[in-house]
């Protein structure tokens, strides 16, 4: 399987960027931290658009930069593509010109032209200024421009991130779809978990220059939420589940937790992003979870999972408790007040509960 | 015969398109130099390069004078290499203009090159164009106005120049006898007649000059404004 590996450290005025880390370039991978993160710095450097780096960085076996045998590869001949936040559409061109400036450079012209077109949805487009673009149609034509030049690992620096919701709902279920009918592997840097949440299958996460996980997006959104550098993300539950019914007539769309529970929330208009698998990405933050110790039946709350409590912590004022119902883990945050008056403790049976409108997914 | 006045016309037209060709050579680069560059020898390049702005003419005629001349080393070896003398030559108006003209091209470029920036470039690069590639289908195109100005102002200014040329050109009718000094010998004989003609023409010819550069700068956006 094709890898990246990184083993650098680049330097700029106060700031140091060190990861050592090989990155399986398999579907989508999120690149999750804060400003400063150096997270667009480590694309830049895969991109070969910063030149002060000690170390190695390597694709697919070929040796992108190696300081130590002087080797650095130009950005051009990386086969590398990247969607900058800002699109960087050449201005002097129009849509189709700015595409087939990337057509031209490139040296195997195995896609298909019209297909891209179409899966970016940029047809009518096509004639037109760059400046008549609205800023989702730049992104569009952006996205379709790096593909169109067939790179073996495709960056993308928070290219949602100018635009507004349903331009970056739109956005998502494009690229996902694009990556599984091409299969380029994808990294994704963002601020958004949220959008990462959606699309990434695995989630690299850096703070402050250094990485401090890598895993499956769920598993580490987890461990991020469960790991004492508390308000580094909200606390929160991230799962993917079967679809049961999208409507089910009474205002509520249902997911499958398992063979006997169920989780539900508001209905689903629309397509979920991940609808060709029938699985919804959707999260919980633990503070809209409660606790309850006997089955809250006579509410208007609608879900309601027996589950086992695995940790109790005590941060400042606040618990986390994570419960585990089937094979699901929940994190769960309430007051030491509400801990006290229930008398809570590790392998104690409880209900979560929670209204169908705290499951929340990146669309609705 | 042609008319001393003619001959001077078709000099300074000579001089000035070869100027013209050499200063967007060699300005070209000097100018994505400057822009790209962070040192502290950029502002001594750049006042170099400004110099003749505020430099008398006659101050850089003089040096040059000097230098063209066969007791010194550029002017011996352009004596070796060509067998004749630089001093007093249309190679040495040419040099001289190149240098006196400098700003007005490398200024207009280095702006726009500043202004360009290197985001765009980045973008060009990551589609697989080259550095060679990204300067004549990027940074062309989207400066090409500044390049037509920084030519035009190139060629006006070396129309325009006189002392410069008076140090180091002599007065050689059909080699360094433009028309700037042209105008002058009138004005010492007292042939205002003629020097009328050739100061209005310089004057006619430089204001449709340079009012076709400012029709050509004008932003894209207010020419369709009018049309609409």
């Amino acid at each position: 399987m094709a890898c990246l590996s990184l083993d650098f450290s680049m330097v700029f005025n106060a700031f140091k960027l060190q990861l050592k880390q090989e990155i399986p370039l398999t579907s989508i991978t999120g690149i999750f931290g804060h400003s400063g993160s150096g997270k667009s710095s480590m694309l830049r450097a895969i991109a070969g658009l910063e030149n002060n780096i000690t170390g190695s960085i390597a694709l697919d076996d070929k040796c992108l930069v190696d300081s130590q045998a002087k080797v650095f590869v130009k950005s051009e001949q990386r086969h590398v593509g990247l969607v900058f936040q800002d699109s960087r559409l050449f201005p002097h061109l129009n849509v189709l010109e700015n595409l087939t400036f990337a057509v031209k450079r490139c040296q195997h012209n195995q896609l298909n032209f019209k297909e891209i077109i179409e899966l970016t949805e940029i047809n009518a487009l096509l004639h037109k200024k760059i400046h008549e673009l609205s800023g989702g149609q730049k992104q569009r034509v952006a996205l379709a421009r790096a593909i169109l030049a067939e790179p073996k690992l495709l960056l993308l620096d928070e290219p949602l991130s100018a635009l507004d919701i349903p331009a970056k709902t739109a956005l998502l279920k494009m690229l996902l779809t694009i990556q599984r009918k091409l299969n380029i592997p994808v990294l994704y840097v963002s601020h958004s978990l949220e959008e990462l949440q959606q699309v990434c299958d695995n989630l690299l996460v850096l703070a402050q220059g250094k990485t401090i996980g890598y895993g499956n997006i769920h598993q580490m959104i987890h461990k991020l939420s469960q790991s004492h550098t508390a308000d580094f993300i909200q606390h929160q539950t991230s799962m993917s589940l079967p679809i049961k019914s999208l409507n089910n007539g009474q205002g509520l769309a249902v997911l499958s937790l398992n063979d006997e529970d169920n989780i539900y929330l508001p209905a689903l208009n629309e397509q979920p992003i991940q609808a060709e698998e029938r699985m919804l990405r959707c999260f919980i933050l633990a503070n809209d979870i409660s606790v309850s110790l006997t089955e809250p039946l006579n509410s208007s709350i609608v879900n309601h999972l027996p589950a086992s409590i695995t940790t109790i912590n005590t941060t400042g004022n606040k618990v986390l408790i994570s419960a585990i119902c089937g094979q699901q883990k929940f994190l769960i945050s309430i007051s030491i007040f509400s801990q006290q008056k229930l008398a809570l403790k590790i392998d104690q049976d409880v209900y979560l509960q929670f209204k169908a409108s705290a499951v929340r997914t990146y669309l609705y | 015969m042609i008319s001393p006045d003619l001959l001077a016309l078709l000099t300074t037209l000579k001089m000035a398109a070869l100027t013209t060709v050499i200063l967007l050579l060699i300005g070209t680069p000097i100018a994505w130099y400057l822009a790209n560059m962070q040192s502290r020898v950029k502002v001594i390049i750049e006042a170099i390069v400004a110099l003749p702005l505020v430099l008398p003419p006659t101050v850089l005629g003089f040096y040059l004078l000097i230098a063209f001349s066969p007791q010194y080393l550029p002017g011996q070896l352009w004596q070796q290499a060509t067998g004749q003398q630089l001093a007093f030559s249309f190679s040495a108006i040419v040099i001289g203009s190149v240098l006196y003209s400098m700003p007005f091209v490398v200024q207009p470029l280095q702006k726009a090159f500043e202004q360009l920036g290197k985001p765009i470039l980045e973008a060009g690069a990551m589609l697989g164009a080259g550095p060679i590639d990204r300067f004549f289908n990027i940074v062309f195109p989207i400066t090409r106005a500044s390049f037509i100005t920084a030519a035009s102002l190139g060629f006006a200014h070396t129309v325009g120049e006189f002392g410069v040329i008076l140090m180091i050109g002599g007065n050689i009718p059909g080699e360094t006898r433009v028309l700037s000094i042209a105008l002058f010998d009138h004005v010492e004989a007292f042939d205002y007649a003629k020097a009328h003609v050739l100061a209005i023409s310089l004057l006619v010819g430089s204001m449709i000059l340079l009012s076709a550069v400012y029709l050509l700068n004008r932003s894209p956006q207010t020419i369709t404004k009018r049309k609409n």
